[in-house]
């Protein structure tokens, strides 16, 4: 008997299986999407934006998508996994269980990172492909392990709020108003997109709260090797993203109920 | 040795609702308890005290001298809810593998393997558990429940809407776990489950433990028999504390009486000689009378 490594593996590999048996649900429909956004965005409307470090707007666009696909599906799967498991009763089990509150961040997360990191990697492909096809030779990618890390930080950070937002959510209306009027409007006015430095000095200023714009910019540093914010406080703000947001999961899941709907 | 669970005046209050007003009730090693009361009576709400699925207000609970948020509690009991599991993602197989990792078994394979034979669940390991019926999803609940080999098993209403064969092959299956030497609190509607398989029981109403013992001396201490005599010749102005009921004719007349007390005195404290008896019916006491005189008008 082993409570330290054996209860973390089993719940990593449910949460592991849970989104592999619901593919096409979970990883190829967030794929059509970020690859709809890299056509319509990237290669039609984009073809005539050139930025002013000459690079043409499809390299913009792709880092900012690869972090998108790859934080929207962390969230997603902690979130959906534990409104799943408060219908099916299963969070009763692992209340019951002698699994810890850290064992369980740990698993659910590292799932999640998982599906972040195949989703982002697919939509860089998918990316690449487009870049391939439009310039005649594929994006470099200028800093892997900053790539690497970024991404795996900003995924951690958006399991451990899905955590906490799948625990606080008593009916999937709060779940979807959080994912609807605070991820969502966070995300897109991170810099996906758009450069903040064409923003009007008062709209930049506001952006400069906005946790994501560092995150997702960290990923651009990693594979442009250059951004709208310095890596080192990209990397600062993101660390302390995730130190909280660990927080928050460490809280929902002492003070949250694991009973069933 | 530590009790297998020791209840100690548990309170739990849901807002202004009191639950649990205050109960306390221990289980021997190796016995059956069950844990009788209506709906609403604070059942289900112990079981989620014990297996920490709700906070108690005040009190304390034990399992094997441990309080039950340690792992060593958590180690030492299993829990079968009273909602049929749903999951629709996985297989009998796969549930079995996840839950027996969440209790630290290493290698579930053989053990999984003996449960599943003998809940008659290994020719559907294969299967999404959406795909087995009602009563297989309780034996896998079960299953699900010993896979850590528990010394304690808590079963909340385990044959709640089963039909009658399966629910003599649960109370089969719980006799072969008390010759195991598991420990077993039940909660149950059915009283003949509790008579059947019962060591002790405890009648809780509203949030209170209103008798416990053995189920034969709760029979005796709240219940009546009933004891109805046919006579040769007609009796008229027969008068007895323990009458019920006498016929037009004056021949037959029905008694309820103290589970001990003998016939002989009875008949003796009547004046009536054996000779002139043409009949004698007796019907015993049933935990149902005991179960009606305890909750009977206040729910």
């Amino acid at each position: 008997m082993d409570l330290t490594f054996t209860p973390f593996y089993a719940l990593f590999r449910r949460e592991l299986l849970r989104f592999m048996k619901v593919l096409v649900q979970t990883v190829v429909t967030p794929i059509v999407s970020s690859a709809l956004y890299l056509m319509i965005f990237g290669v039609s409307l984009g073809r005539n934006i050139v930025l002013k470090d000459q690079l043409p707007y499809l390299a913009f666009l792709i880092p900012g998508l690869v972090m998108m696909s790859c934080l929207n599906n962390s969230f997603q799967n902690t979130t959906s996994s534990i409104i799943n498991m408060k219908f099916t009763g299963d969070l009763e089990d692992l209340k019951v269980a002698p699994i810890n509150t850290l064992q369980i961040i740990l698993a659910m997360g590292l799932a999640a990172l998982m599906r972040g990191l195949l989703v982002g990697g697919i939509t860089f492909l998918v990316g690449e492909g487009a870049y391939l096809i439009m310039y005649g030779a594929p994006l470099a990618i200028a800093n892997p392990l900053a790539l690497l890390g970024f991404l795996f930080l900003g995924s951690l950070v958006f399991a451990n709020f899905g955590i906490s937002v799948g625990f606080w959510a008593k009916t999937f209306d709060q779940m979807s108003a959080v994912s609807g009027f605070v991820l969502l409007p966070l995300i897109y006015l991170g810099g996906v997109f758009f450069s903040v430095e064409n923003l009007p000095p008062f709209w930049k200023s506001i952006s400069l709260f906005n946790p994501l714009l560092y995150m997702i910019n960290g990923v651009r540093y990693g594979i442009l090797g250059h951004s709208d914010v310095e890596p080192l406080t990209a990397l600062a703000v993101t660390t302390v993203a995730f130190f909280i947001t660990l927080a928050l999961a460490l809280q929902a899941l002492q003070k949250g109920s694991f009973q069933r709907w | 040795m530590a009790r297998p669970l020791e209840i100690d005046n548990v309170v739990k209050n849901y807002g202004a609702t009191q639950a649990l007003a205050g109960v306390s009730l221990s289980l021997e090693p190796g016995e059956v308890f069950g844990l009788l009361g209506p709906n609403g009576a604070g059942k289900t709400s112990l079981i989620s005290i014990i297996v920490t699925l709700e906070k108690l207000t005040a009190g304390r609970v034990k399992v094997f001298g441990h309080e039950v948020h340690s792992r060593q509690a958590k180690l030492n009991m299993g829990w079968v809810g009273q909602e049929v599991i749903t999951t629709g993602f996985f297989s009998v197989e796969e549930l079995m593998g996840f839950h027996s990792g969440y209790y630290g078994v290493k290698n579930p394979k053989a053990r999984v393997e003996e449960l599943l034979n003998d809940l008659g669940l290994w020719e559907h390991r294969h299967k999404k558990v959406k795909q087995l019926s009602g009563g297989m999803k309780r034996r896998l609940m079960i299953a699900k429940a010993l896979v850590h080999e528990p010394k304690l098993l808590l079963l909340d209403e385990p044959t709640a809407g089963v039909d009658v064969e399966l629910r003599t092959k649960l109370w089969d299956f719980v006799e072969k776990l008390r010759r195991q030497g598991i420990s077993v609190l039940l909660t149950t509607h059915y009283l003949e489950e509790a008579e059947r398989l019962c060591d002790r029981v405890a009648i809780i109403h509203k949030g209170l433990i209103r008798a416990t013992g053995g189920t034969r001396g709760l029979i005796e201490q709240w219940s009546r028999k009933k004891i109805s005599i046919k006579l040769k010749e007609k009796l008229e102005g027969l008068t007895h504390p323990d009458l019920v009921k006498g016929s037009v004719d004056g021949l037959e007349w029905s008694f309820l009486t103290k589970m001990s007390k003998p016939l002989g005195e009875l008949l003796q404290e009547l004046q009536i000689p054996q000779q002139a008896l043409s009949d004698i019916k007796m019907e015993e006491g049933k935990l149902e009378d005991v179960f009606l005189s305890l909750t009977r008008g206040e729910a």
